[in-house]
């Protein structure tokens, strides 16, 4: 009996040195090698082929007016990248902006991008029009040197598209070892012409958010850009935009529209300031065939007016980003000389000159505090610039790009 | 007549742009070769924008902003590929 007990008890300790022992070995199992943990963590956070990325830029600002003083802005603009693929893009841009009535969204694009190969790309949606390069890529308020839009390059008092639905092809290659060439040709649905039925005063305008065509008839457009020089600072485009505006069915059917633009881009750096010069400008011109509109001040009667619109600026800025003081080189002087001149027998016509100088103070490569004092010398016109300013303004804007 | 002029205008406009692509192909990836990625981040980014800091974004953000960047700027695939290569490298 007592032998029993004692094998039972031997038993039962080695059962339990056993499961202790094991239990041990399963311990020692379950820690993984520190470096595979790891790498198990960096892939588990590792994207796929799908990705997405959301950037966008943001300001606001105070404006020192003629008889009053502001805050505006307040805008954000949110860009949603989506990359489906190596070869397939999504991009869209959101505004969202205070105004007087409330708070306004908008939405700037939203299209498709695919890689045919690497010197053709096809583009399907709403996207910025390559009609000169400002609304395309410098009106961005982060890019944008002043606070303001030069004349007629803006959503109201517009002369020349800024974006519309359609499909492009566009894309890059070399021409010779120093020079190389970027191009762009579209359908879309273009502009409509105004007609003045509903608004006799707006007769003969274009308008260019023609989301819903309003005639069978596309429009044809395109840019090249040439790069001549082998450092890609000088880049000169010839933008053309071509199509009929007027609506089905009406007595405007066959007018039609030519527009052309041409920009010009220098970036160079100044050895001797030890600077950073750049020089913008962009002319853009507009023509409708003559047409006759109802007369605003006597319903009675029409009227027809030699129908060409002209925007154009002219911009030069010198950032001293070279020299060895930490403030001084993140300052920038900038000038800007705008132009908008539309047809002077028109109601809506007249002229309009703009003067911007400004100082901008770089917090770093993407956010920047911009002060700029602006003349306006208006005859006639609407308002065709984004500031609220109708005369001479100071105009201080803080803008960040994301 | 109007419609004939547009056509003729598109068929004009068509022919040059594949005259130059053919022309421009044959020496593109001759030129591309030649310069390296951070030359061309420097002298392709400042022509909208100050050139972005390589650190702002991840290798994987880097690589979606270039391909929104060679549609905006125009950029061969090549270019594009450098230029993101670089700002991998240096970030």
């Amino acid at each position: 009996m007592k032998r029993l007990l004692k094998i039972s008890l031997l038993l039962l300790v080695a059962f339990f040195i056993s499961e202790a022992v094991f239990a041990q070995d399963d311990e020692d199992f379950d820690k993984e090698d520190p470096v595979e943990e790891l790498a198990k963590e960096v892939n588990s956070l590792k994207p796929g082929l799908s990705r997405f990325l959301m950037r966008g830029y943001a300001h606001a600002g105070v404006e020192f007016l003629q008889n009053s003083a502001t805050f505006v802005g307040g805008s954000f603009n949110p860009i949603f990248l989506w990359q489906q693929s190596k070869r397939l893009l999504f991009e869209s841009e959101l505004e969202l902006e205070l105004t007087e009535t409330g708070t306004e969204l908008g939405l700037d694009y939203a299209d498709m991008s695919y890689f045919l190969n690497d010197y053709m790309t096809i583009r399907l949606g709403k996207f910025l029009l390559p009609f000169g390069t400002f609304g395309e890529r410098l009106h961005p308020r982060w890019i944008n040197r002043l606070p303001s839009n030069p004349l007629g390059f803006t959503h109201s008092g517009q002369v020349g598209p800024l974006s519309d639905l359609g499909v492009e092809i566009r894309g890059a290659f070399h021409m010779t070892r120093s020079a190389w060439i970027n191009y762009s040709i579209y359908v879309v649905n273009g502009p409509r012409l105004n007609d003045g039925g509903d608004e006799p005063e707006e007769g003969g305008k274009l308008h260019y958010n023609n989301y819903i065509d309003n005639n069978k008839a596309k429009t044809f457009g395109g840019r090249i850009g040439i790069l001549p020089l082998n450092n890609s600072s000088l880049e000169i485009g010839f933008s053309g935009q071509f199509g009929k505006v007027g609506s089905s069915d009406t007595k405007y059917e066959d007018v039609g529209s030519q527009l052309y633009a041409l920009d010009l881009s220098y970036v160079t750096r100044l050895d001797f300031m030890k600077s950073m010069l750049d020089i913008k400008g962009q002319w853009n011109r507009v023509k409708v065939d003559q047409a006759s509109y109802p007369n605003p001040e006597d319903a009675a009667q029409s009227y027809s007016f030699e129908n060409v619109s002209d925007a154009y600026y002219a911009q030069l800025s010198i950032k001293p980003a070279f020299v060895d003081n930490s403030f001084f080189n993140k300052l920038e002087f900038v000038g800007r000389y705008s132009k908008l001149e539309l047809p002077t027998e028109a109601v809506w016509g007249g002229e309009d000159t703009q003067i911007t100088v400004g100082i901008n103070y770089w917090l770093d490569f993407r956010t920047v505090i911009k002060f700029a004092y602006q003349t306006l010398d208006s005859n006639g016109t609407e308002d065709g610039h984004n500031s609220l300013a109708q005369g001479d303004a100071f105009l201080v804007h803080w803008s960040i790009g994301f | 007549m109007k419609s004939k002029k547009y056509i003729i205008n598109l068929a004009f406009g068509i022919t040059f742009a594949s005259v130059l692509f053919v022309v421009g192909c044959s020496s593109s990836k001759d030129v591309a070769v030649a310069k390296s990625g951070a030359q061309l981040w420097g002298e392709n980014c400042v022509r909208c924008h100050n050139a972005p800091s390589p650190t702002a974004f991840s290798d994987y953000q880097w690589e979606t902003i270039g391909q929104h960047m060679r549609i905006r700027a125009n950029l061969t695939a090549m270019e594009t590929d450098k230029i993101v290569d670089f700002l991998k490298m240096a970030n």
